[in-house]
């Protein structure tokens, strides 16, 4: 007994003393390791950069930054490894998974996701290359509330790999079609044979299931009624339709057991003869053609026809053209009946420019047993017009409204319903050729004729044309009454504009980055953005119409009809092959999906991108430093001991190289023994200015607040695991300092707060994140509190986002350029918010203590 | 005629997405240009006539764009040459500089950047008439 007490014993001490000798060892690996964080994120930020629209970029450089990212991820996966040896070998095989999928999306076999069928309402951008072009924008006109749309679903691009899959169908296309390019058969032949291995082919069961429900939601949304299908092609890619366009077949009026049948046929019109010339033509590989199938309610139509926001054939005139029948649409899409045509001015009122009348003799109808069926037109209305003058008013409006939200001139397929209600059945980028007109003037002899308000200045944070009357965001000014289609002209680019954003045409700032967070909804919104222009709000006055030329950053007075012209027959660089690419790999580096290590998907195998990877691992080195203070050797293994301060702050601060002065090194007393510092050993800026701030005149609270009595009764039921921010390993508070680092643990009045601050060397790639959780009052007061924060932070320019009591705060870049600031303010607000919650009886407190703070803040700090 | 007085570009980069970006936004500016993705047929277009500016990568598959630019100032001295390259190929780019290259710059770059380095090259141009 006492053999194996011995034992233990000596095996304790051996591994103490091995402790004490990796601790230095431990401090340098944490130190490699906030080195290859902020390298990632600055290799991530640097390529978000590029989606902007300044740079030009090549396929090359996707190429050198994805394995730049990849290597740098794999340093810092075996850094973290070394700090703590085996603890987390998923990282391995997560790391592993994404880079494979990288390397997928480099050779052009996109990362499809696991879904079989979405309802159009569950659609978003994102989604593109699951539910392809066409019922994405179907979602998205929905959404934006720019058009009715039928409802329906998508079968998507994911079905469609499962069902060539299953039915072995792979290898023959390939088969066929090197035997088509060889010349050992005519295209012909091999669409045949394709054609019909894909007719005969069965559709995977849980294809079948998906459909199933999906048909379910939409009968019951079809109420008496009888539900018929409108059945299309919705092919991959965000061009998928446009290049394709009338290659794919179409089944209108199909009955919902005929739908397996018409998803076959659609399928299988993937190769008909026409889409694969047009694929060798333009270097498709087999393996890069995915149909997703757009499902949707049958429209019961009065009229159809189609509209093009500007119309191709009169360029000049730059007219809406309209096309129109009586019943279905299909012969006026295909030219094959006689049509009415409309052609109006774009804009508001929209007069009538020109009208033909056709005779129409004849329209489409929906047959008996999910047939279309032709039928004669009722003598009087053979020579009417199929369209009221109001009718034809609210197609122009709906087109301008859609080219304005997609940024191009649209090409829209609709119906009014019997009832007369506008039904968008789709819309999709207008193709139009550029002809070389040798009468019409050059753009830039045009230009040289509208003055220049602005030129040279600024960074592209999106580019494109936007024209539109000024709106200039003066302090305090209600946001509310932004008009839709003006251009926000604005002193700082900060986040309080993302409201306004999807209305606005386009955006110029003073000041402003385009990494931060206001540049990237610009982007999302594909609205021109011109920041960090200096002198906007001086020269560009409220009302004044003006025209953004963000790729050129310049902007002229007046409306340049010319420039958007010219931009609308522009190739976008959103729509080339590179652009997606890029967007399809940032998507599996940039999003960040571990936000609260409290919760349960904070893993590696909850990791679902480099930056999720790298998030994970700084959170996780970060732990097992504060574990340090507890353990015997640290104030051996580096300078550091607890801090000096006038306000009750029990404060350990460890110094990993450079935070403190070195008269804190070396051995400062008896083992067990924690030495003291004062305030004036911190030679972190950063460190500095957070104490600057928590120990203001008047701020720390030091008479206890009251507890009322169901205050006091929630912190009785209330656990502290329940709290979040891991309250077991936060019993000290701690700073973790170097030169350029600051981290912060702290338990304050039963909350906590974690800080990460890191400055950069010239200041341009700060960044601070700031994260605040628990309370000792119920979940209303403590969201009371989270609301009073989020204020107070975005007031400063920090972009918050806000679950239940947990506040998450970040500012980087430019945001961030004066750290000291940003610290001081964190620093008082610290000191401010320790018992904030008590006091939090009613809505109205938030407002006051906002106030309140704004005031000591401009005390302390200036504003 | 003011199609004659227009400053001439010819671009070559193998990377279609090169001269898709520039060759609009060059014009927006003014320019005459003409795009090429390889070098034989850039090659045959600058024996047929002479640019003000030539813009070309270094690095192409198949291409060696070193012998291009030499052709070039052979046929042409007076045409001012930007090389684009990928960071990689910097110090050949640098080499090339000895062959009278009038600037070089890193690809990726910003639109703004190489518009500059155009006017430049022009202004070069105009001062050696």
């Amino acid at each position: 007994m006492f053999g194996l007490f011995e034992h233990i014993r000596t095996r304790l001490l051996r591994r103490r003393r091995r402790e004490r000798v990796s601790l230095a060892a431990l401090f340098r690996q944490f130190q490699q390791v906030l080195e290859l964080n902020n390298r990632i994120l600055t290799a991530i930020a640097s390529m978000h950069d590029k989606l902007g629209g300044d740079y030009i970029f090549d396929v090359q450089y996707l190429r050198t930054s994805k394995q730049f990212i990849v290597d740098t991820v794999r340093e810092l996966i075996d850094a973290f490894d070394a700090m703590a040896p085996g603890r987390y070998p998923g990282l391995y095989a997560i790391f592993r998974d994404i880079r494979h999928k990288l390397e997928s999306e480099m050779e052009r076999r996109p990362v499809l996701p696991d879904v079989m069928a979405m309802a159009f309402a569950d659609i978003r951008l994102k989604d593109m290359d699951a539910a392809g072009a066409k019922s994405t924008r179907l979602a998205l006109i929905a959404e934006a509330s720019a058009g009715a749309v039928p409802p329906g679903f998508a079968v998507t691009t994911s079905a469609y790999r499962l069902f060539m899959e299953l039915n072995d169908i792979e290898d023959e296309i390939v088969r066929l079609e090197r035997a088509w390019r060889d010349g050992a058969m005519t295209v012909q032949e091999a669409s045949g044979k394709i054609r019909s291995r894909i007719l005969a082919g069965s559709i995977p069961p849980r294809v079948r299931r998906a459909m199933a429900r999906e048909l379910e939601t939409l009968r019951r949304g079809a109420g008496e009624g009888t539900l018929r299908l409108a059945v299309r092609s919705s092919a991959w890619g965000e061009d998928g339709d446009l290049s394709f366009a009338g290659q794919y077949e179409s089944f209108l009026n199909v009955r919902p057991e005929d739908l397996h049948d018409a998803y076959r046929k659609v399928l299988a019109s993937t190769y008909c003869p026409a889409a694969m010339e047009y694929r060798r033509e333009y270097d498709f590989k087999p393996d890069e053609v995915f149909m997703a199938v757009s499902v949707q309610a049958m429209v019961e139509a009065r009229t159809s026809g189609v509209v093009y926001s500007l119309s191709p054939v009169r360029l000049g005139e730059s007219g809406i053209e309209i096309a129109a029948a009586w019943g279905l649409g299909a012969p006026v899409v295909s030219g094959e009946a006689p049509a009415d045509r409309f052609l109006v001015s774009r804009e508001p009122g929209h007069g009538l420019l020109m009208e033909t009348v056709a005779h129409k003799a004849t329209a489409l109808r929906p047959g008996p047993e999910g047939s279309v069926v032709t039928e004669e037109v009722e003598a009087s209305l053979c020579d009417q017009p199929s369209l009221s003058p109001g009718q034809i008013r609210l197609l122009a409006d709906t087109a301008i409204r859609l080219e304005q939200y997609f940024k191009k001139p649209q090409d829209m397929e609709f119906a009014f319903s019997p009832e007369g209600a506008l039904i968008v059945l789709q819309s999709r980028p207008l193709r139009m050729e550029v002809c070389d007109d040798p009468h019409s003037p050059d753009l830039s002899d045009v230009l040289k004729g509208y003055p220049v308000l602005l030129s040279g200045e600024g960074d592209v944070a999106q580019q494109g044309v936007a024209s539109g009357p000024v709106f200039v965001a003066w302090e305090g000014r209600d946001l509310e009454e932004f008009p839709v289609g003006a251009i926000l002209v604005a002193h700082l680019s900060s986040p309080q504009y993302a409201a306004v954003l999807p209305k606005a045409s386009g955006v110029i700032t003073d000041i402003g980055s385009p990494l931060g967070h206001m540049a990237t909804i610009a982007r999302e919104y594909r609205v021109p953005a011109l920041l960090n222009v200096s002198r906007a709000t001086l020269v560009l006055k409220e009302g004044d119409v003006v025209t953004l030329d963000a790729e050129q950053k310049t902007v002229y007075q007046g409306l340049v009809r010319e420039l958007r012209m010219h931009d609308y027959l522009c190739d976008h660089m959103e729509e080339t092959y590179e652009y997606r690419l890029l967007r399809r790999m940032l998507k599996l580096i940039e999003p960040l999906y571990l936000v609260d290590p409290e919760e349960n998907n904070f893993t590696p195998q909850g990791c679902r991108t480099m930056h999720d990877i790298a998030r994970f691992i700084h959170e996780k080195a970060v732990e097992i430093l504060t574990e340090i203070p507890t353990s015997s050797g640290a104030s051996e293994a580096c300078p550091g001991g607890r801090l000096e301060l006038p306000v009750p702050l029990d404060l350990v601060v460890l110094d990993i190289g450079g935070g403190l002065d070195e008269s804190c090194a070396g051995d400062g007393g008896r083992p067990g023994h924690r030495r003291t510092i004062r305030t004036d050993q911190v030679r972190s800026e950063t460190l500095r200015a957070f104490i600057a701030g928590v120990t203001s005149e008047g701020v720390w609270q030091s008479q206890p607040v009251p507890v009322d009595f169901s205050s006091f009764m929630s912190s009785m039921t209330r656990t502290f695991s329940a709290d979040s921010a891991g309250v077991n390993r936060m019993g000290q508070n701690l700073a973790v300092v170097s030169d350029r680092y600051l981290h912060l643990s702290l338990k304050l009045g039963y909350h906590f707060t974690l800080i990460d601050c890191y400055k950069s060397e010239d200041d341009s790639r700060n960044s601070v994140q700031f994260r605040f959780a628990g309370g000792v009052t119920g979940a209303v007061r403590r969201s009371r509190r989270a609301r009073f924060l989020a204020e107070v932070l975005n007031g400063f320019d920090f972009s918050v986002t806000v679950k239940d009591d947990l506040v998450v705060a970040r500012a980087k870049g430019w945001m961030a350029r004066d750290l000291g600031r940003l610290m001081r303010i964190l620093g008082l607000l610290v000191a401010y918010t320790r018992q904030l919650d008590v006091s939090m009886v009613s809505d109205s407190v938030i407002y006051e203590h906002c106030q309140e703070f704004e005031h000591i803040a401009e005390e302390a700090v200036g504003n | 005629m003011t199609a004659t007085s227009k400053t001439s570009i010819l671009i070559l980069d193998d990377e279609p997405i090169v001269s898709k970006r520039l060759q609009p936004a060059l014009e927006k500016k003014g320019y005459e240009v003409e795009s090429f993705y390889e070098s034989a047929r850039a090659m045959a277009r600058i024996r047929e006539r002479t640019f003000d500016i030539v813009v070309t990568d270094l690095k192409m598959e198949g291409i060696d764009g070193m012998q291009f630019l030499a052709e070039v100032k052979k046929l042409s001295p007076r045409t001012e040459v930007i090389v684009i390259t990928g960071f990689a190929t910097m110090d050949t780019a640098k080499e090339s500089m000895r062959k009278g290259v009038f600037d070089f710059l890193a690809k990726p770059f910003k639109l703004g950047e190489i518009q500059e380095v155009i006017r430049k090259a022009e202004e070069h141009i105009r001062l050696g008439e």
